[in-house]
């Protein structure tokens, strides 16, 4: 009997892997702790997928796991066709990364520091560092010690985002920057996702990961709980309605009403009933509750535009930010 | 690299100057000290210490430059520099959260750590062969002379027993977090080390016999270097090298 594993040519099986992050049975625990269940993620080619989850979700240490940073116990990864093996530096060499925490070596000027950070990826990358770090307005000439924690976050994506590669993993980019500078690294990011790089973004910020993502990843105590693309997630999101109610209605006596009206799944918040439907068109539902004599107009309706965070919500129990 | 180099040979600078100073004073003061030595030598209680006096009495300068030089002051100062350089090496940027970033570059950890360790030993051992070099010159000063080769030994082997205790506490750091608990621990072994060097009953005991006026004296008559000390530092350096790289290889940030 002759098995075949793989039928493809091997050229064109490593070509398939390009760009990719293929993730099998991860598993890390630190003591008891299990910080990563067995995890299975397919990430990739092109692309940004965002991961989300509340602290201590793994995150982070699935990000360090995936670069060799933490060593996993168990399971094997792949980045853009290199496989984990050792202490990753093969892995690191394929992919570019921004770690979470900023710690820098407060001595070094912004411009040496990018150097630093970029030993190893060539003089291309330094310069383009340095032309993405003129972009965004960083003195480079200074200390870094004297950088605002905002401008120590540019730095490091600036480092992130310098190398020729093909997979850019990046933890809280835009943790701690101002509205405009967290713009202008989500574009810079896009740019480089529209080039053609998967990028595996980290992050609390439901706001940017709904501007920039393609596909959400949501870690709870070290499990997937849910992966979603944008089209499911805005599908989701034509299926629940939320209702404000004035202060002195009946909230729940209209909560009963509109369980009348259809069979929905309602979460009752102080004037707030947020209504999810079994079907993926809510209008009929909402015309219905506009039109019903016995519950009265709702001050406002929120529709098609809530859903990041109230799946955040339903998955975490909390609001994301 | 070039930080790190940059970073080492300031340390060097640093450490060599004082030990230079220190070489300096002792020197100077030679002329002074020769004609009491018997004096002080007869008001000493322990034969531990009048045994280096003797010592000083048969072989005159070159003992006392070995006693003031390599034992004073590599033993001390060099001692200590040795524990400060490595303290910090991988616990250091563990504690100032710098360790992931230092992690994260396309280089391999064995490759990261083994530049760290040569380039901190480089600023414990240069220091001492630079301030060597210098003797055969400064002794001109106060009309005494010594050949230059002796004190190329007799700087390889306090260079490898600084080396020891580098690499000792060089391994300390890539397994803890908190550089000042290793320094402190690290000083406090080699303080006592130092203490029971001069009581004599448990003299035999201290680490600082391997590096004593009598060691270097007989290094120095005989014109090599004593094989079964020396390997048996550079076997233990090895060792800690080695096993430095094992803990480093399974560290979290």
């Amino acid at each position: 009997m002759q098995t075949v594993s793989d039928p493809r040519p091997p050229v064109l099986a490593a070509e398939a892997e390009e760009g990719r992050i293929v993730v099998r049975g991860l598993t890390r625990r630190f003591g008891r702790k299990v910080a990563l269940e067995p995890i299975d993620l397919d990430i990739g080619p092109r692309g940004i997928t965002g991961l989300l989850g509340p602290n201590g979700s793994g995150k982070s240490t699935l990000l360090r796991c995936l670069l060799g940073i933490v060593r996993p116990d168990a399971g094997s990864a792949s980045i853009d066709g290199v496989a984990l093996a050792g202490d990753g530096v093969k892995v690191r060499q394929r992919c570019a990364y921004s770690p979470g925490e900023i710690a820098l070596y407060g001595e070094l000027t912004g411009h040496a520091h990018l150097e630093w950070c970029l030993r190893g990826r060539g003089r291309t990358a330094e310069a383009r560092a340095l032309e993405i770090a003129r972009e965004l307005g960083l003195p480079l000439d200074r200390r870094v010690r004297a950088y605002s924690h905002g401008m120590k976050r540019q730095l490091l994506v600036a480092a992130a985002l310098a190398p020729d590669v093909r997979v850019r993993i990046l933890d809280e980019a835009t943790e701690g920057l101002d509205p405009s500078k967290r713009g202008a690294v989500l574009e810079l990011l896009s740019a480089d996702a529209a080039r053609g790089t998967t990028i595996l973004l980290s992050s609390h910020h439901l706001g940017e990961v709904d501007r920039v993502c393609d596909r959400l990843i949501f870690l709870n105590e070290g499990k997937k709980l849910a992966d979603e693309t944008a089209a499911s997630v805005a599908a989701r999101a034509q299926r629940s309605v939320r209702f404000t109610f004035s202060e002195d209605a009946d909230i729940e006596r209209i909560a009963t009403e509109l369980g009348r009206i259809e069979q929905v799944r309602l979460v009752v918040e102080g004037e707030r009933i947020d209504v999810h439907l079994d079907r993926d068109d809510a209008r009929p539902f909402i015309a219905a509750v506009c039109t019903s004599k016995t519950i009265p107009r709702p001050r406002t309706i929120e529709f098609g535009a809530l859903s990041l965070a109230q799946m955040y919500r339903e998955l975490y129990g909390v609001d994301g930010c | 690299m070039g930080r790190e180099l940059k970073v080492a040979l300031y340390r060097a600078l640093g450490y060599g100057l004082v030990l230079e100073a220190m070489l300096v004073a002792a020197i100077l003061y030679w002329p002074k000290f020769k004609p009491v030595m018997g004096l002080l030598k007869a008001m000493v209680p322990s034969w531990m210490i009048r045994g280096l006096f003797d010592a000083q009495d048969a072989a005159g300068i070159a003992a006392y430059v070995n006693l003031q030089h390599f034992f004073k002051g590599c033993n001390t100062l060099g001692v200590a520099v040795s524990i400060l350089f490595a303290m910090g090496a991988v616990a250091g940027e563990a504690q100032r959260g710098t360790l992931e970033i230092w992690l994260a570059r396309p280089l391999s950890r064995r490759r990261i750590l083994t530049e760290r360790y040569l380039l901190g030993a480089l600023a414990v051992v240069l220091p001492v062969f630079a301030t060597s070099a210098t003797i055969p010159w400064l002794l001109t000063r106060v009309d005494e002379s010594m050949p230059h080769w002796p004190l190329v030994l007799s700087s390889a082997h306090q260079a490898i027993f600084l080396l020891a205790i580098y690499s000792a506490t060089f391994l300390y750091s890539c397994a803890g977090h908190k550089p000042m608990q290793i320094a402190f621990v690290m000083l406090g072994i080699t303080s006592f080390q130092l203490a029971i060097y001069l009581v004599q009953d448990v003299t035999h005991w201290s680490l600082f016999r391997l590096v004593d006026v009598r060691v270097f004296g007989a290094i120095q008559a005989r014109g090599c270097l004593d094989a079964p000390i020396a390997l048996s530092l550079l076997a233990f350096c090895a060792v800690c090298f080695v096993a430095s790289q094992w803990v480093f290889a399974r560290r979290t940030p």
